[in-house]
Order: C-alpha cells, then sequence, then structure tokens
C-alpha cells in the first residue's frame, strides 16, 4: 500500500502540526508563586495525579497535533494505492471506463460460479472504489459491434447496466472493444485534463485478444495520442481453465456408408495442460430411434483431434446431427450441432437413343448400371426414345437423353421442365445429328452443337472444384483423366445469355462436360458417349460415381447438403418462398420468438419470396415456424443450427506479461494476472478518513479537557 | 434565632488594630449568654506530687518530700482552683497564612479566640496559661487566676510573630511536665505537624485527666482549595516549592483534606478529645459559644 496526494503542495500545512509545541515552547505561562500552608497536601495531591496528568497532557498534545496534521493532510487530498499500481495510476481524478467482458468463455463455471458472475461482481466493485470525481462509463464487452460512450457522472446508469448485464454465448474481440473504450474516454467534455483509465474484467483467454493490433490510444491534452491507464482484472485469478470443446462438425456424403450415408468428421480440442484420456465423443442424430454412435478419444494438451464417424440416414429430408462430450467447465462448447439436408432419392429417366439387345452394346446400359447401383441415391426408370413422347416428364428429378436423336414434340416440354428446376443430361453417339439437334434443344444448350471430331484424346483440364466432380481429387482423378477417348462432338461457341461452364476439356481444349442453367434447372452436356463407341470411360471406375454426382448434382441434390452452421451473433438469412411468412424462430430452450422480435431485415427474392436476415444469439438447433395460406406450420427443411464461435472454446490463457507489454509496460497497465489482491481501482481516497479523524481527535480533545 | 453579631466577624476584627479591643469586642458578644461558673471553693484533697516550676506557690512545697529526695515537689490537691486552664497557642510559620486580603491569618484568629477564652476565664476566677509554641515552646505563661495575669497573656499573643516548624508535640511535652492533672488545655493550631502522632500525645494528656480541646483553625482557601491556574507552591515552613496547575490538583487536594478532617475527627472522638473545626472567615462566638456551652453542661 502506498500513498500519493493529489495536491501535494499543500503538504506544507503539516507544519500546522507543530504549533502545540511551538506554544507548549514558547507561550507557556509562568506559574504564580504562592506559600501555602497545606503544602504537603498539594504535593501528595499532584503525586497521587502526577501520572494521569501527564498521560492526559501527553494525550492533549498528541491529539492537537493530530488534528492539525490531519486537516494538512486531507487538504493535499491523499490517496491510499495497492503495491505495483504506483506506476501506472494516475495522479488525481481519472474518467474510467469498465469493460466487463461478457463473450461465452466467461461462461466458464470455476468454483461454483461462473467467471461472468464474478467478473459482474469485480466491475462493481471497481465502480464503487471509484472517487466522486472520477466520470465513469461501463461497456459490455458481448460480440457486438462496440459503441464509444463518453465517461459521465451517471453511477446509475453505469451500476445498472453491469447489474443488469448477462452472459453471452458470442464471441468478444477485447482490442475492439478496449479501442471503443479508448475512443469514448476521449469523447468526454470538460475531461481533457482528467487522467484517462481502462478497467478490463475479463477470463484473460488469449483466444480474446488480438497483440498484433494496434493498442489502445487516445488524443491526449496537446493532440498527441497517448496511452490510456488500462488495468486487467483477471476474474479467473491465475487459476487455469481446462476445457474439452467440439470445435468443429462437418458431414460429406459418403456412397460408401450406403443411401444417405455421410461421413461425419468431428474436431474436439483439449484445450487444458493436461493429457485427457477416454473422452467419450457421441455423435446423435435427431429423431434417430437407433442408439447414437459413441467413440472414446484421447486429447494431447493443447491439441485437437479429428474422429471420423460414418453414419447412414434412416430417411432423406432435413436432420440434425449432434456431437457432445461429457459437460465440464465451459457447457456452451460441450456439443454442436449440424442442420443438413439428407437428399431424397433422386429419379431419373433415362431416355435411351440407341437400345441395343445386346447389353454391351446398348447405349444406356453402363448408365443404368451405374444409377442403379446398390449405394445409388439414384432410381433410374429406362425408356426408349419413342416412349418419350408419353411420359410424365414432372414425376423425374433428372431427364438423362443419351444419344437421342430426337426429341419430337416432347423439345417444349423439357425446356419447361428444366425451367421449373429439372435436370437434363445430354450424351452424344452416332444417333445425334447437330443441326437437328440444335433446332429442337437450342434454348436448352449449353452449347450449340457443330461436328463430330475423331481424335485419340483424354481430358486434359478438370473443374474438381465443381460439386459433380469435386471427388475426383487425388489419386481419384487418375479415373477420370485416364479415360481415353477417340471421338467426341464439337461445340460452337454459346450465344447471348449465361455463359456455359466448361467442368472438363479435351487436349485439345474441346469442352467435355459443358454446365448452363436455365431457370431454375441444370443443363449438363457430355460431348461424347456413355458406351464404349467414342471412348472406354464407362469401363473406368470414375464413371459410376460421376454418373451418380451428375445426377444428383442435376436434381440439386448436391447443393441441399451444403450448409454451414450460423456462428451465433452472425446474421443469418432465411429464404422463404412466394406465400410465406415467418411466424416465429423456436431456439434450443423449446421457447418461441415471435417474427416481430426478431428485427430481421427483410428483402424480396428473385423467386417472389423474401429473405429474412437475422441473428440468433444462443447455440444448437433453431426451428422455424411458417406461415402458409393461413396455417402456422414447423418447416422442417428450414431447421438450422447455430454454435458458438470456436475460439471462445480455446480457454488458454494469456500470460499477463505479454499483456502488459502490448498495453506499454508497467507504466500504463497492470494485469492482475495472479488474482491475488484485489485490483487497485484508482487509490482510495483518505481525505474525508482524515478530515473524520480530525472531528474524532477534537471531540476527544475536548473531552479531556473536561 | 440569634441576632448577628457584626463585632465579632472576622473581617470586622481584622480592621481592630490591636489585640485588646479584639478581646473587648469578642468578650463582650459573649457574655451576654453566658452563666457564670458554678465552681466555687478550694478543695484540700491531696491528689499528688508535682516537681515545683516556676510560678508555683511556694506555700505548697512539700518540705518533706524535700527532705526525702533532695528536690522540690508542690502538693498538688483535687479542685484546688476553679478551673485551669493552658491556651496552647500554634505560632509556625504556616499559621501566618491568610487566603485573602480582608481576613485575618490563623494565628490573628487563634489569638483572638486564645485571648478572649483567657478574658472570659479570669472573669470567671479561673486560671489561664499560655503556651506559644512553634518549633519549640517560645513562651510559656503558668495559669493564674488574677486579672493582672491577664495582660501578659495578652502582650505575649500580641508579640507572637509565626515562624518555624509545627511541633506542638515540644509544648504537649512541656505541659505533662509542667501541667497539673485535671487542668484543661485548649490547642489552636492548623495541626500541620510534623509528628503523626500528635493526637496520640494529646490522647495521653487526656488520659491524665486533662480535658482537651482542639481548636482546628484552617482558612477557607485551604479546605476549599480555589486555585485554578498553574501555581508555584511553597512551603512556608521549609523552601519546597513544587509547581502544580490548580484545577489539576484540587480533586486530589480536597479528597486529602476531606480524609485527613475524617480522620482527626474520628480519632479524637476515639480519644475523648472536643474537637473543633474553625475556619477564620466565620465570626468567633460561632466558636467560643458552643465550646464554653459544652464546659458549662460538663461541669454541671
Amino acid at each position: 500500500m502506498s500513498l500519493s496526494f493529489l495536491d501535494p503542495a499543500l503538504l506544507w500545512g503539516l507544519g500546522a502540526a507543530s504549533l502545540p509545541l511551538l506554544i507548549h515552547l514558547f507561550f507557556r505561562r509562568r506559574p504564580r508563586p504562592l506559600a501555602f500552608p497545606a503544602f504537603e497536601f498539594v504535593v501528595r495531591a499532584r503525586r497521587q495525579t502526577e501520572r494521569r496528568l501527564k498521560l492526559r497532557r501527553l494525550l492533549l498534545f498528541l491529539a492537537r497535533t493530530l488534528v492539525l496534521a490531519a486537516v494538512a493532510l486531507a487538504l493535499a487530498r491523499p490517496r491510499a494505492e495497492q503495491p505495483g499500481a504506483a506506476a501506472a495510476t494516475t495522479a488525481g481524478p481519472a474518467a474510467t471506463v469498465i469493460l466487463l467482458d461478457a463473450s461465452a468463455s466467461m461462461g466458464y463455471r470455476l468454483g461454483g460460479e461462473t467467471l461472468f458472475e464474478r467478473g459482474r461482481r469485480e466491475a462493481l466493485s471497481a465502480l464503487t472504489r471509484l472517487g466522486p470525481e472520477d466520470p465513469v462509463a461501463a461497456l459490455l464487452c458481448d460480440g457486438g459491434a462496440p459503441v464509444a460512450v463518453a465517461p459521465s457522472f451517471d453511477r446509475l446508469a453505469a451500476r445498472q447496466l453491469l447489474a443488469e448485464a448477462q452472459p453471452t454465448a458470442l464471441r468478444a474481440d477485447l482490442v475492439s472493444c478496449l479501442a471503443a473504450a479508448a475512443q469514448g474516454l476521449g469523447m468526454g467534455r470538460g475531461q481533457e485534463r482528467l487522467g484517462k483509465k481502462i478497467v478490463v474484467v475479463t477470463d484473460l483467454t488469449a483466444s480474446a485478444w488480438r497483440l498484433d493490433a494496434a493498442p489502445p490510444q487516445l488524443p491526449g491534452p496537446d493532440g498527441k495520442p497517448v496511452r490510456p491507464e488500462v488495468e486487467v482484472v483477471d476474474v479467473a485469478r491465475g487459476a487455469a481453465l481446462p476445457n474439452l470443446a467440439v470445435t468443429e462438425l462437418t458431414a460429406e456424403p459418403d456412397a460408401a456408408v450406403g443411401p444417405r450415408g455421410y461421413r461425419v468428421t468431428v474436431t474436439v480440442l483439449n484445450a487444458g495442460a493436461e493429457r485427457a484420456g477416454e473422452v467419450s465423443l457421441t455423435l446423435r442424430a435427431a429423431g434417430d430411434s437407433r442408439p447414437p454412435v459413441r467413440a472414446f478419444l484421447d486429447l494431447p494438451p493443447g491439441g485437437s483431434v479429428r474422429k471420423t464417424f460414418s453414419h447412414a440416414f434412416a430417411a432423406g429430408g432435413p436432420a440434425l446431427l449432434t456431437a457432445s462430450l461429457p459437460a465440464d467447465g465451459l457447457t456452451l462448447d460441450d456439443q454442436r450441432t449440424l442442420a443438413l439436408r439428407v437428399p431424397r432419392e433422386v429419379r431419373a429417366l433415362v431416355v435411351d437413343g440407341a437400345p441395343s439387345p445386346v447389353k454391351l452394346r446398348d447405349e444406356a446400359w453402363f448408365v443404368e448400371a451405374a444409377l442403379g447401383s446398390a449405394a445409388s441415391p439414384v432410381r433410374p426408370t429406362l425408356i426408349d426414345a419413342e416412349a418419350l413422347g408419353s411420359a410424365d416428364l414432372h414425376a423425374f428429378d433428372v431427364v438423362l437423353l443419351l444419344n437421342v436423336r430426337s426429341v419430337g414434340t416432347r423439345a417444349a416440354d423439357l425446356e419447361a421442365f428444366v425451367q421449373a428446376g429439372g435436370g437434363l443430361f445430354l450424351s452424344m453417339g452416332d444417333q445425334v445429328d447437330p443441326d437437328a439437334t440444335n433446332r429442337e434443344l437450342g434454348p436448352l444448350l449449353p452449347q450449340p452443337l457443330h461436328l463430330v471430331k475423331t481424335a485419340a484424346t483424354t481430358l486434359a483440364r478438370l473443374d474438381e472444384s465443381h460439386p459433380a466432380l469435386a471427388v475426383f481429387t487425388g489419386e481419384a482423378r487418375e479415373g477420370l483423366s485416364g479415360a481415353r477417348f477417340q471421338r467426341y462432338m464439337l461445340t460452337r461457341p454459346a450465344g447471348r445469355g449465361e455463359p456455359p461452364v466448361v467442368l472438363a476439356a479435351f487436349e485439345d481444349g474441346a469442352p467435355a462436360l459443358v454446365e448452363a442453367r436455365r431457370g431454375s434447372g441444370r443443363v449438363l452436356l457430355y460431348t461424347s458417349t456413355v458406351d464404349r463407341e467414342w471412348t472406354d470411360w464407362p469401363l473406368r471406375t470414375s464413371f459410376l460415381p460421376a454418373m451418380q454426382r451428375v445426377a444428383g448434382w442435376l436434381s440439386g441434390a448436391l447443393d441441399d447438403r451444403r450448409d454451414p452452421p450460423t456462428v451465433v451473433g452472425s446474421p443469418r438469412t432465411l429464404h422463404l418462398g412466394p406465400g410465406r411468412r415467418l411466424s416465429a424462430l423456436v431456439g434450443p430452450d423449446g421457447v418461441a420468438r415471435p417474427a416481430r422480435d426478431l428485427g430481421a431485415a427483410t428483402a424480396v427474392a428473385p423467386d417472389g419470396g423474401s429473405d429474412l436476415t437475422f441473428t440468433v444469439r444462443q447455440p444448437g438447433a433453431w426451428q422455424v415456424q411458417v406461415e402458409e395460406r393461413g396455417a402456422t406450420r414447423v418447416e422442417a427443411g428450414l431447421a438450422f443450427a447455430a454454435v458458438i464461435d470456436a475460439r471462445e472454446a480455446d480457454t488458454r490463457r494469456l500470460e499477463p506479461a505479454a499483456l502488459t507489454a502490448w498495453l506499454g509496460g508497467e507504466a500504463t497497465a497492470r494485469v492482475d494476472g495472479q488474482g491475488g489482491a484485489a485490483p487497485a481501482g484508482p487509490g482510495l481516497p483518505l481525505w474525508s478518513m482524515l478530515l473524520a479523524l480530525a472531528v474524532a481527535l477534537f471531540l476527544a480533545e475536548s473531552a479531556l479537557l473536561s | 434565632m440569634s441576632a448577628p453579631r457584626p463585632l465579632l466577624d472576622p473581617e470586622v476584627l481584622a480592621r481592630l488594630g490591636t489585640l485588646r479591643l479584639r478581646v473587648r469586642s469578642v468578650t463582650e458578644g459573649i457574655l451576654s449568654g453566658l452563666h457564670r461558673s458554678p465552681h466555687h471553693g478550694q478543695s484540700v484533697e491531696f491528689a499528688e506530687h508535682k516537681e515545683y516550676a516556676p510560678g508555683d506557690d511556694v506555700r505548697r512545697i512539700d518540705w518533706k518530700a524535700y527532705g526525702k529526695f533532695d528536690k522540690y515537689y508542690v502538693k498538688q490537691f483535687e479542685q484546688e482552683t476553679n478551673l485551669r486552664c493552658q491556651l496552647v497557642v500554634d505560632s509556625s510559620g504556616s499559621m501566618g497564612w491568610k487566603g485573602a486580603p480582608g481576613r485575618l491569618t490563623k494565628l490573628e484568629y487563634a489569638a483572638a479566640l486564645a485571648a478572649s477564652l483567657a478574658w472570659l476565664l479570669v472573669r470567671q476566677a479561673d486560671a489561664a496559661g499560655l503556651l506559644l509554641c512553634g518549633g519549640s515552646v517560645v513562651k510559656a505563661i503558668p495559669p493564674r487566676a488574677s486579672a493582672g495575669h491577664l495582660l501578659p497573656i495578652l502582650d505575649a499573643l500580641q508579640a507572637a510573630t509565626p515562624a518555624g516548624p509545627t511541633r506542638l508535640a515540644a509544648a504537649l511535652d512541656w505541659l505533662v511536665e509542667h501541667a497539673p492533672r485535671r487542668s484543661a488545655v485548649v490547642v489552636l493550631s492548623d495541626l500541620f505537624d510534623e509528628d503523626q502522632a500528635l493526637l496520640r500525645r494529646l490522647a495521653q494528656l487526656s488520659r491524665r485527666g486533662h480535658e482537651v480541646t482542639v481548636f482546628h483553625l484552617l482558612d477557607p482557601a485551604e479546605l476549599e482549595f480555589p486555585f485554578e491556574e498553574p501555581t508555584l507552591f511553597q512551603s512556608m515552613e521549609d523552601g519546597r516549592e513544587v509547581e502544580a496547575v490548580g484545577r489539576e490538583v484540587k480533586k486530589g487536594y480536597l479528597k486529602l483534606m476531606e480524609g485527613w478532617l475524617a480522620q482527626l475527627k474520628r480519632e479524637c472522638a476515639e480519644a475523648d478529645l472536643d474537637y473543633t473545626l474553625c475556619r477564620t472567615d466565620r465570626p468567633l462566638d460561632e466558636v467560643l459559644l458552643p465550646f464554653l456551652a459544652r464546659r458549662e453542661r460538663s461541669a454541671a
């Protein structure tokens, strides 16, 4: 504990404390001599009271001296400071911003209470310790964009803000919050000459600090930037915060698993300093009556482990997957949910343009075998070209025209089918007449057909980023690039409209796979054959998955599988088709939040529906209630998952020395890393106590005199 | 209720220049309420021998005893006279103090009291003697009942000057040696005696048949200690000094004084001594009348 003075010049007043001594020495009254008969009685009386009188005189002298000293000290306005804070403590009143970390990691439960509850108490305590001349503002660092607030003397508002603060599941960027606090300190009117101080109450997790960013600064009285004094209060009091968290959950379709099979990858982080063994990880699908899948992990300290599960959904449609760990100090990150739409069975109409009684020569034999395999999500229906005239196109998701000479009168129906969202696949062959096909299907073709070229070639260029070809990476690429082609159809450049996308090209640059969007549907042109006439690709291992993925992609099934979870606090856009209206969102806690309370921004979608953008602040699975034709129902297809920012799960702590250095060293910063002592605050004002002491001494002096 | 007697007021007496005037003033006031002495005649009953001292009647020398012991002894008889009263007046330094300018000193008050008693006694044909003592016996006048004997007593009292320490023991020793049995001994002193056994000696006198009366003379300032300011108190009987703030020691002083007076009163009562505390600001008749009344009752 050290002492500082706001007006040290007034310490000269301490000289007044010597007045009683000076008066005693120089103005002592000379006793009047008196011959007295009862002299012995006086001597004895004096002897009896001498010690008491001496003590009384001493106490009187002390009381008078201390009264003057206390008043003189009080005028100099002393403050008591904590050790170590002297260098960083501003002298005199200081404009102060109390910054309370309300991020997800503050929900860590330590010692029977959460760090946030402890932090709120510390923040209120820091507010109480402020002197009467210290303007103050309170700021919550809760993941939202921090707003600079100028300190004021409205203590009630600051207290109310801190007392009513609630923990969030959001990520806090303390560097941004510090910058906002510093900006607020610079906004205070009439506070230019005051000291500037920021009290940060946080759990000191390293992930909340970006020490590569610029430290907080504000304009000084002379216009030059100065650093505020920063006091960081570690609510964890230096304790380690071991934490296991599910930081990532992804799911990829995996045909090897079977129909609706997925490869689910879970990433688990061990933020503790010790190895965690035999950690139980559970994967559960909502609504699945089967027992959950369980695995046991061995997690190194400070490291993460990926665990892959194979999971086949019982049915297609919207699904929720949840990976969970046993509850620990921070429960928010112990589970993670993923919403995905398991593709339904793709109904494919395969139109065989060159049927043959010999299977190997049949144009559609390889395609039908590929699509109708056991693990395929596609259910093919095979017809010949003549049967196309009577086929009900609306009963299918994809139509495959294999070496078809002419679609006849169904060209318009096919165009309407594609425009409405259907998929169309065209393959070439000797039956295909480029001119006739261009006439019939011109609006649908990605590029007009030109002529057949005969040349031995392979696929030289592949767009592996395309969903239909995404599986052909690495060694799997060989399956495609090894296919040999002898003949293929050349195309002409496309006309106006949306440019085609070439997914694969031959060595001479001629397109092999060309994609185009038409309305809501997709068209894929394959410039060679799907039998062995022009190529050996149907014999290659890549043919089967490629055809399945092409069918899935054309039907839109592959697109539906990609729905990344929403990080809490980030905007989420929900598309509602025409005639639908958002009624409410049902959170993971089961509480329905009416649409009017969401503050969602609404935009008109191209299809006449609406796009609603809103923010959720609670992790877990969210259900969407929609209103359509006067009826309200939960739309399972719109369900989505919200997760916390994985960085909040990393509870590894920041070194106080590093933070102190970033904040400018001990001259301007104090990081209460050990948490043993209460934070210093601006110092405890002592002058009121000194004045009270002076009054008490004065009363004591009066009592001694009486 | 008796009418006020301004002539007996000490302040008035203090303005009277000589002791004779004071005595006259006092006794004239006293006589109005005094009865005549009931003691007349002489006794012939032998009581004891006493060594001859100057002043004794040579006609009472026992020549037979002289023949035996080669010393002069005087025969003493019971109720030889009406009353033989020895007035013992303390003339030590402390008796010369007064607490206020218009007041009598204790010695002046004692002298007025003793002279008045002597005059009253002689007027009743009782014998009155005087013993002035300070550190030692300063003046000794044997008791005589003649009116002419009053004059040397008054002169001695008039001439008494306060000096030296209080040593009443010397006077009492003198009395033990020279006073006949059953005489009255009246001690007028402030009793600031170094000898702690003073009362024991007085009790010893009482046991020898003497009627001992103690007039304890104190100035009101000694009883009330009216000092407040820092004062350098000086002893009146030696050169000692002590500095004290009056208001600081007052409480202790008064407590000690009260305890001392209570002790004196108790010990006097136990030794059958007639004790009277006399404030020198009170009229003398307040002292004399009760004393004479007690004397009258005891003689009856």
